[in-house]
């Protein structure tokens, strides 16, 4: 019966990650997508822990679900509240997204389905001696590299928006 | 067929923990909460020279409960303009977090929810997603002093995380492990990581005050300018939650200050009865309740300018010399922690003669250019 809980758990987090997602598109609101999108978020972590990488569930909530979706809605705020409904709808350039969507699913489909045996994932890979070796000794250069860009991309942010003293 | 603990079958025992775990966080927040309202009405009013509750029950000690009954018993009450799955979410959202947070405690010698080898992680993590439920409450309140309050609240969490984090790290670079048990374990007897790490120490408390909107720095629910920010149009068991989640949080951050700098349940007699941890561990947390309230009757609420610039300008550079310091000691000398102390009380000491020089000088700059402005 143990055995069973994975796949039950699987399931859950497979069909809400689908579901919250799906919503993020189609709700009427903004911010009840980016609400659904922190919930999308905390599922991904969920997949995370079944996966035995709980490092990597906690960084996904923290970054992803405490930080970021926390910065969308703090630019969402500032719309108004309208009383719109909540209902689902289609966006009006349907058709321009299905030409776009459709091939891109289409290679999705076909490499999700090309897997038959599972990746061989090495015990506890997403712990945290493992993930802090790869990044901070075997991946150490790309890893400054992308910490430059990041720095570079807050000193131009705040360049930006910094006034004139006047 | 195996058997697991009292005799009862491991399949049943699995999720009978889980409920009998969960009943007994929510009974400890519960509870928590009621104590710590009557605990902190008393402590302000003995250091305002006052008397406090006095007349339901003895010693005013139901006065809480009844508060509670009363709260309990209030209409539901949402405007009509308000958000209302947003509105109804939010208090739930800012709960769980701090809920959740209980399983990584360790209490005494084996009880812990769960020995997670990424325990301070996970409480770090849950005590940032606090902020998101303070926001849609904010939000969806539609009310301008109330989204004034979220906004004032994801400024301030986003910000004071960054310290408190980095503070954390300190003392996972000296302990090794970021298991709260195995933290716990690695401070028997007076070997504290306060006395190691006390400017790690005093950076977490301060952020830890913050990050739980916590007096001097409740902004987000300042009742005097904002007419208590996102919680204006909360009322009775909604607004209670919140209540209810802020101490909790208050909790939460004290038991990792106890955890991380005060050995846990370490105390006397733990060896000969493990169970003894329990009460050594709740007497350390409530000191450091007791702490946050003494704060909070002395202190003045900050503005948010001050806010900010003590973060960014103060807390961030400190907490990050602090943790190149610490790991260039502990790179150099592996074997002991003595110099990291060293260098630790040093700055603490440096943090303490030079924050009120600096803040005069800059308070004296700041007047100069108001006055040649005028």
């Amino acid at each position: 019966m143990l055995d069973l809980i994975e796949p039950a758990l699987f399931a859950v987090l497979t069909i809400a990650i689908v579901a919250a997602g799906a919503g993020v598109v189609l709700a009427n609101r903004i911010t009840t997508s980016a609400l659904l999108m922190a919930f999308t978020f905390l599922n991904i972590a969920g997949m995370f822990v079944l996966l035995g990488a709980e490092t990597v569930a906690m960084f996904q909530v923290l970054i992803y679900v405490g930080a970021i979706t926390v910065l969308i809605l703090y630019g969402v705020m500032f719309t108004p509240q309208s009383p719109r409904p909540y209902g689902l709808f289609f966006q009006t350039q349907k058709y321009w997204a299905a030409l776009l969507v459709v091939p891109i699913a289409i290679i999705v489909a076909l490499i999700a389905f090309s897997f038959r045996d599972s990746a061989t994932v090495g015990a506890k890979g997403g712990d945290l001696l493992p993930l802090a070796t790869s990044v901070f000794r075997d991946f150490a250069f790309p890893f400054e590299v992308a910490s430059v860009l990041l720095l570079a991309a807050m000193v131009g942010a705040i360049v930006l928006v910094k006034r004139d003293e006047d | 067929m195996p058997l697991g603990p009292f005799g009862i079958d491991p399949v049943i025992w699995a999720p009978l923990r889980l409920v009998i775990a969960v009943l007994l966080v929510v009974g400890l927040v519960f509870n928590g909460a009621l104590a710590q309202i009557y605990l902190e009405r008393k402590i302000q009013a003995i250091i305002q020279d006052r008397l406090g509750p006095l007349h339901t029950g003895p010693w005013g000690l139901l006065q809480t409960f009844a508060d509670a009954i009363k709260l309990l018993g209030k209409e539901d009450i949402r405007a009509r303009l308000t958000d209302k799955w947003f509105f109804l979410a939010a208090p739930s959202i800012v709960f769980s977090p701090m809920l959740a947070s209980y399983v990584v405690i360790p209490f005494a010698p084996g009880i812990v929810g769960a020995d997670l080898n990424v325990g301070l992680l996970y409480m770090t993590t849950l005590g940032s997603m606090t902020v998101l439920g303070i926001v849609i409450a904010g939000w969806a309140s539609n009310n301008k002093y109330s989204l004034i309050g979220g906004l004032r609240s994801a400024g301030q969490l986003i910000s004071y995380e960054v310290p408190q984090i980095l503070s954390l790290v300190t003392v996972v670079l000296v302990v090794g492990t970021l298991s709260m048990v195995g933290i716990a374990e690695s401070q028997p007897g007076w070997q504290l990581n306060v006395l190691v790490l006390p400017l790690a120490f005093v950076t977490y408390f301060i952020a830890g005050l913050a990050e739980t909107n916590r007096a001097p720095f409740d902004l987000p629910e300042a009742e005097s300018e904002l007419v208590a920010g996102f919680l204006t149009e909360y009322s009775g068991m909604r607004w209670a939650i919140f209540f209810l989640a802020e101490y909790g949080e208050v909790t939460v951050v004290s038991s990792i200050v106890t955890t991380l700098w005060f050995g846990a349940w370490h105390g006397p007699f733990v060896e000969v009865f493990p169970l003894i941890g329990v009460l050594w561990f709740t007497l350390k947390t409530y000191l450091f309740v007791l702490v946050f309230m003494w704060i909070r009757a002395t202190l003045p609420r900050l503005r948010i300018d001050q806010l900010m610039s003590l973060c960014w300008k103060v807390l961030i550079p400190l907490t990050l010399t602090n943790l190149v310091i610490t790991a260039t000691l502990l790179l150099v000398f592996p074997s002991t922690v003595v110099p990291v102390a060293i260098a630790n009380w040093l700055l603490l000491a440096a943090f303490v003669v030079l924050l009120p020089y600096v803040q005069r000088r800059r308070l004296v700059a700041l007047r100069e250019r108001l006055r040649t402005a005028a």
